[in-house]
């Protein structure tokens, strides 16, 4: 029955058919690996739902916050669950990493999966800094002013990078067309098939069997 | 593992689970068509102002980003959209030709906006215009009849 279901439907195959008791002790893992995905589901959703109204750019960015905040009927709740969201992922990836390092989860055969999770956590602090920025407020032109600055200091590829990913942000605004893609379409792609592949691994390197 | 006295077995939670779930996207369908139909962010005001200038003689003139294009006629002026009647592309004046032409369907009309080839069923829209001292106000959501055009 269960082996005819696994290869019937999708959903039946991704759960666990065995789960080791200890794994299933909240105060093991204190879920924060699962509410970090949950915010990436929230996330991704309130999102996709922000880019109908936003506008990118140097003098739209701005505006087209305000705009969110203050007359899109139901803007307000989006932007604040997408501030939210965004903020607790960062916090949870970051303790998600304490308690790896604390349970020693990073030690054989799990080398490569704590690899996988740092460049996660990497990401998603990338991620939330381009959130920052294209607010498009003042805040976030100085932000992005700076940053522009620090990755120009990388020898020989600096100035690439600087340009590729923040394009042209003024000092009064963060808000600009590279930062948008980056953020909205390129790096949550990224982290989400890394997400992908960090839970395959974690039922590869025996968390969760079989698999 | 289940507790046969206890009022909430493992399948009744997981079932109000479902439903509240399910019950929550229902009540989210509203407020999301609200914001997905908001145009709140776009320019919805049907006035356009501008300074009156010699530019507008006895030949149609386009205001710049507008559908409006502007004529004197008899001691006012007159105001006329640039909007195909068949299916709404935008009409461009030729003036050597005196005539309308639509690019998308091949409609034709003459100088006065009246169809004389093509698919367009009606006249294009003559809408009102004010003229406040050196000021013209047009009111591109006032559509008014030709012996009404000229304010």
């Amino acid at each position: 029955m269960t082996q005819k279901r696994t290869q019937e439907n999708f959903l039946w195959h991704i759960r666990a058919r065995q789960v080791p008791a200890r794994a299933l002790s909240v105060v093991y893992t204190f879920c924060l690996g699962g509410i970090s995905f949950l915010a990436f589901v929230v996330l991704a959703v309130t999102g996709v739902l922000l880019m109908f109204h936003y506008q990118p750019g140097y003098s739209d960015g701005y505006h087209s916050v305000l705009n969110l905040a203050s007359v899109i009927p139901y803007g307000a709740v989006l932007r604040n669950l997408h501030y939210w969201a965004g903020q607790i992922m960062v916090i949870t990836v970051a303790l998600h990493m304490v308690r790896v390092v604390w349970t020693q989860s990073y030690r054989p055969p799990r080398e490569l999966n704590w690899v996988v999770g740092v460049s996660l956590l990497v990401i998603t602090i990338i991620l939330d800094f381009s959130g920052y920025l294209l607010r498009g407020s003042q805040e976030s032109g100085a932000a992005a002013t700076v940053a522009v600055h620090i990755l120009q200091l990388v020898p020989g590829i600096g100035v690439g990078l600087a340009a590729a990913f923040f394009g042209h942000p003024t000092a009064l605004s963060g808000s600009t067309l590279m930062i948008y893609v980056w953020h909205c379409v390129a790096l949550p792609s990224v982290a989400f098939y890394l997400q992908g592949y960090h839970f395959w691994r974690v039922r590869k390197d025996g968390g969760i069997k079989p698999l | 593992m289940e507790d046969e006295n206890s009022v909430l077995t493992r399948r009744n939670l997981l079932r109000i689970g479902w439903v509240s779930i399910i019950a929550s996207g229902l009540l989210s369908l509203w407020p999301l068509s609200q914001y997905l139909t908001s145009s709140e962010d776009s320019l919805q005001s049907d006035i356009i102002t501008l300074k009156i200038s010699p530019l507008i003689g006895n030949q149609w003139y386009h205001i710049e980003n507008t559908r409006v294009w502007l004529k004197r006629a008899g001691q006012g002026y007159a105001a006329i959209l640039a909007t195909c009647t068949h299916l709404g592309c935008e009409v461009a004046y030729n003036s050597s030709q005196q005539k309308w032409f639509c690019p998308c369907h091949g409609s034709v009309y003459n100088a006065e906006g009246t169809p004389i080839a093509g698919p367009a069923p009606r006249d294009l829209a003559r809408v009102a215009v004010k003229a406040v001292n050196d000021t013209l106000i047009v009111n591109i959501g006032k559509v008014v009849g030709m012996d009404r055009q000229i304010l």
